[in-house]
């Protein structure tokens, strides 16, 4: 486990876990209380900055993959990729503008309105079916990668 | 974290730049009827102030972990299950 750092699917699943962990304790506002909510969703924007940068190459290749001969399943989770990058940006966007807690404590106000509060509560409990399906589609990698992870590097 | 390194600051303002134009064109989602008619006729959710479900406290904050993983769990497992099916099916034609 110490080598993770030297090897990219490693980076990627030590990442990507803690990618998750913030995730469940961001969408808990009524565990953490809802300005925590704020600053944690504000810190969240790390894990999942690294999420993307760690997926460059993906990110690069898949406007080209599409237009390419590929399974059903592929081009399903590229389309699907893009549409929990969306969502995500929704509920983040929505977030801001239904802000109680961490744009008043930078003295930014304005009124909230009722439709982005509608917003943000439906695109966040969306995410949730939809990252379980993004989960699922790149299962065998997650099983692959946890089993590797246990192992011991071998001596050199 | 060499993976993470490498070009990471021109990778970043590249996400940060497209982030910005796609969260500004959602912003535009204000504007639209949809919007104007949820204004209108207003939205809540949850229970007001002091006014929380009859439940051990403890329970109050384990519940949305709760709420989550099934969330999560059951699509999930029914696209393992879909994937499954749709690999057999294809094996057997």
């Amino acid at each position: 486990m110490s080598d993770w750092t030297q090897n990219l699917q490693k980076t990627r699943y030590v990442m990507d876990t803690l990618l998750l962990i913030s995730f469940m304790m961001v969408s808990a506002p009524q565990t953490t209380g809802v300005p925590l909510h704020e600053w944690l969703s504000l810190l969240f924007v790390v894990p999942f900055a690294i999420h993307l940068l760690l997926h460059w190459d993906w990110i690069k290749q898949s406007l080209r993959r599409f237009s390419a001969k590929i399974s059903a399943k592929e081009r399903f989770s590229l389309v699907w990729n893009y549409l929990l990058y969306v969502v995500m940006l929704l509920a983040t966007v929505s977030g801001f503008l239904v802000s109680v807690a961490l744009l008043p404590a930078m003295s930014i106000s304005f009124e909230i309105q009722d439709f982005w509060s509608k917003i943000h509560h439906d695109s966040a409990t969306l995410i949730m079916p939809m990252l379980g399906i993004h989960l699922a589609l790149h299962w065998s990698w997650i099983v692959n990668l946890t089993k590797r992870m246990g192992k011991r590097a071998p001596a050199q | 974290m060499k993976y993470l390194q490498y070009q990471w600051k021109t990778r970043l303002v590249v996400v940060l730049l497209i982030s910005i134009g796609v969260s500004i064109l959602l912003m535009g989602l204000d504007v639209t009827p949809w919007a104007q008619q949820i204004n209108l006729r207003g939205y809540s959710h949850g229970a007001d102030e002091g006014e929380g479900p009859n439940i051990p406290s403890f329970l109050l904050y384990v519940l949305p972990f709760v709420k989550e993983l099934i969330l999560i769990g059951i699509p999930l497992l029914l696209t393992l299950l879909w994937l499954k099916l749709t690999q057999v099916i294809g094996r057997a034609r």
